[in-house]
C-alpha cells in the first residue's frame, strides 16, 4: 500500500474518502472513479460458496450505501464470488440494474478459466443487464488454481509480475468458447493483468486458430478480431522497457489504442500516476477518457461539476 | 495453343494436364507447369487447379489431405460436412476450399488459383 495514504487518524489506505478525494479525485481532476473492491475479491479464494458469496453481496450493499452517494464521480463494481456460478448470476440480478454499477468484477485467479462454461450463467446475467465482466489481478490461493503454469512460484515479487498468465488463460479461454459470439453485447475487463503479453497472445491465438479452426467451428473471426471488439485492458501496471516507446509498435498492431482504458490502482504501492504515464500522445484522449466512457457509457461531465464533487449534489 | 491477351505484356498459357478421365472424382494430381507446382483436383466431376505453396509459410498446400471439416454453427455441434471440398495444407493443416482458394479461418488468406478446363477430353490449365 501507498505509506501516505494511510488517514491521519488510523484505518486502511483507501478507506478515508476525504484523502481519496485529495490524493486521487481532486488531484487528478478526474472524471470519474470506478471503485475495485480492492479485498472483496478475495473471496473466490473461499472453499463455501455461499459464504463467499453472502460476503461479496454485503461488500456491494456497503458499497452501493456508503460510498457510491458519496460522490458523482464515483461508480460501482459488482462483486461476484464465480464459484457458485448460479449465485453469482442472481447477485447480478439483485443490484445489476442499479445506475451506478458499471462492472461485475472477480478475481483473475480461478479454479478454471472464465469462458468455460461453467461460468455461462454469469456471462448471461451480465449480457442481461449490459454490464462488462471484469476480472482484477488476484485471488491466488485457497480453492483457486495455482496461476501459474508449472507450479507454485517463491517470492511475491516474483508471483505478482507471473500473475499475468491469469489473464492470458482467461483471455483464450473466453474466446475459445465463443462468449462473443454467444453474447454480442459481452465485454471481457482485464484489470492489473499487464498489457505487454497481449499482443503476442493474440498472435499465437490467431496462427493456431488458422490451423485449427475446426476445433471450434463457433468461431466467426479471428481470435484478435473479437479481442479488438470486445476485450478491454487496464494500464496499471504498465511495462517498462529499457526503451519505453518499445511497448507500443505491438500494442499499436492488436489496436490496442481502442482497448487500453487508463487505471490508477490507487491506493495500492504499485500505483501509477496518470501525469506521468508514458503512452503516445495521440492515443492519452481515448487512453485516459475515451475508451472507458464508451464501454461504461459514461456521460461528458463538465469540468466544473468535476472539481465540486460531492458539493454539487 | 495461345490466346490474345488485352494486355500485350501478359500472355495467357494454356497447358495440357492429362486425360479428364485420369482424375477420378475425389483425386488429385501435383503437375509441374510453366515452372509452379500446381494441384489439380477433381471435386464431384468439376476440376479446380490450385498453386502447391502455402499462402501461409509456402508449404505444400496442394499435397495434403482432400477432407471434410465441421460446419460453421451457432451452437456447440460438431457437424462434419463440405466433404472432399477441403484441402488441409501438408504442412501447417490450414484448411482451403478447393473451390476458390479461400482459406476457412481467416479471409484474408488465399491459395492462388488457376483457370482450368475440360476440352475434347482435356484438361487444360491456363498460366
Amino acid at each position: 500500500m501507498r505509506y501516505d495514504a494511510i488517514p491521519p487518524n488510523g484505518g486502511h489506505p483507501g478507506s478515508d474518502y476525504e484523502l481519496m478525494r485529495e490524493q486521487l479525485l481532486d488531484r487528478y481532476d478526474m472524471e470519474y472513479v470506478i471503485l475495485g473492491g480492492d479485498e472483496a475479491i478475495e473471496v473466490s479464494t473461499l472453499a463455501n460458496p455461499y459464504y463467499a458469496q453472502a460476503l461479496a453481496s454485503a461488500y456491494n450493499d456497503w458499497m452501493i450505501a456508503e460510498w457510491l452517494p458519496r460522490d458523482k464521480r464515483f461508480k460501482g463494481s459488482l462483486v461476484v464470488a464465480p464459484q457458485n456460478p448460479e449465485l453469482a448470476a442472481a447477485e447480478i440480478r439483485r443490484l445489476g440494474a442499479h445506475p451506478d454499477i458499471v462492472q461485475v468484477l472477480v478475481s483473475s485467479g480461478s479454479q478454471r478459466p472464465y469462458g468455460d462454461p461453467f461460468f455461462h450463467p454469469i456471462w448471461e446475467a451480465c449480457a442481461e443487464f449490459d454490464l462488462p465482466f471484469a476480472l482484477h489481478l488476484g485471488g491466488q490461493g485457497g480453492l483457486n488454481s495455482t496461476p501459474i503454469g508449472c507450479g507454485p512460484t517463491t517470492f511475491f515479487w516474483e508471483t505478482h509480475a507471473l500473475l499475468a498468465e491469469t489473464g492470458m488463460a482467461h483471455l483464450a479461454s473466453t474466446i475459445a468458447h465463443g462468449v462473443f459470439e454467444k453474447w454480442p453485447n459481452a465485454r471481457l475487463v482485464m484489470i492489473e493483468c499487464g498489457v505487454a503479453w497481449v499482443p503476442p497472445i493474440l498472435w499465437r491465438l490467431d496462427e493456431d486458430y488458422r490451423a485449427l479452426r475446426k476445433e471450434t467451428p463457433w468461431l466467426k473471426r479471428l481470435p484478435s478480431e473479437y479481442a479488438r471488439d470486445h476485450v478491454r485492458i487496464t494500464t496499471q501496471p504498465l511495462e517498462q522497457p529499457h526503451n519505453p516507446s518499445a511497448l507500443w509498435p505491438a500494442l499499436a498492431d492488436i489496436g490496442a489504442e481502442d482497448m487500453l482504458m487508463f487505471a490508477s490502482d490507487y491506493p495500492h504501492w504499485d500505483f501509477d500516476d496518470p501525469d506521468f504515464l508514458r503512452i503516445p500522445q495521440e492515443w492519452r484522449e481515448r487512453v485516459l477518457s475515451e475508451n472507458a466512457r464508451a464501454l461504461y457509457k459514461l456521460p461528458q461531465r463538465q469540468l466544473k461539476q468535476m472539481t465540486d464533487g460531492a458539493l454539487t449534489r | 495453343m495461345t490466346t490474345n491477351s488485352t494486355v500485350a505484356t501478359k500472355k495467357t498459357r494454356r497447358h495440357v494436364v492429362c486425360d479428364a478421365s485420369e482424375i477420378t472424382p475425389g483425386e488429385r494430381r501435383i503437375v509441374n507447369v510453366d515452372g509452379r507446382s500446381i494441384g489439380v483436383f477433381n471435386v464431384e466431376g468439376r476440376f479446380y487447379a490450385l498453386h502447391n505453396g502455402c499462402p501461409h509459410k509456402g508449404g505444400a498446400l496442394a499435397e495434403g489431405p482432400i477432407c471434410g471439416t465441421t460446419l460453421p454453427t451457432d451452437s456447440r455441434d460438431f457437424a462434419y460436412g463440405r466433404d472432399g471440398h477441403i484441402v488441409r495444407c501438408a504442412w501447417h493443416g490450414w484448411e482451403f476450399d478447393i473451390t476458390n482458394g479461400q482459406a476457412l479461418a481467416d479471409r484474408a488468406f488465399h491459395a492462388r488459383t488457376y483457370p482450368i478446363t475440360v476440352e475434347d477430353g482435356v484438361v487444360i490449365i491456363e498460366t
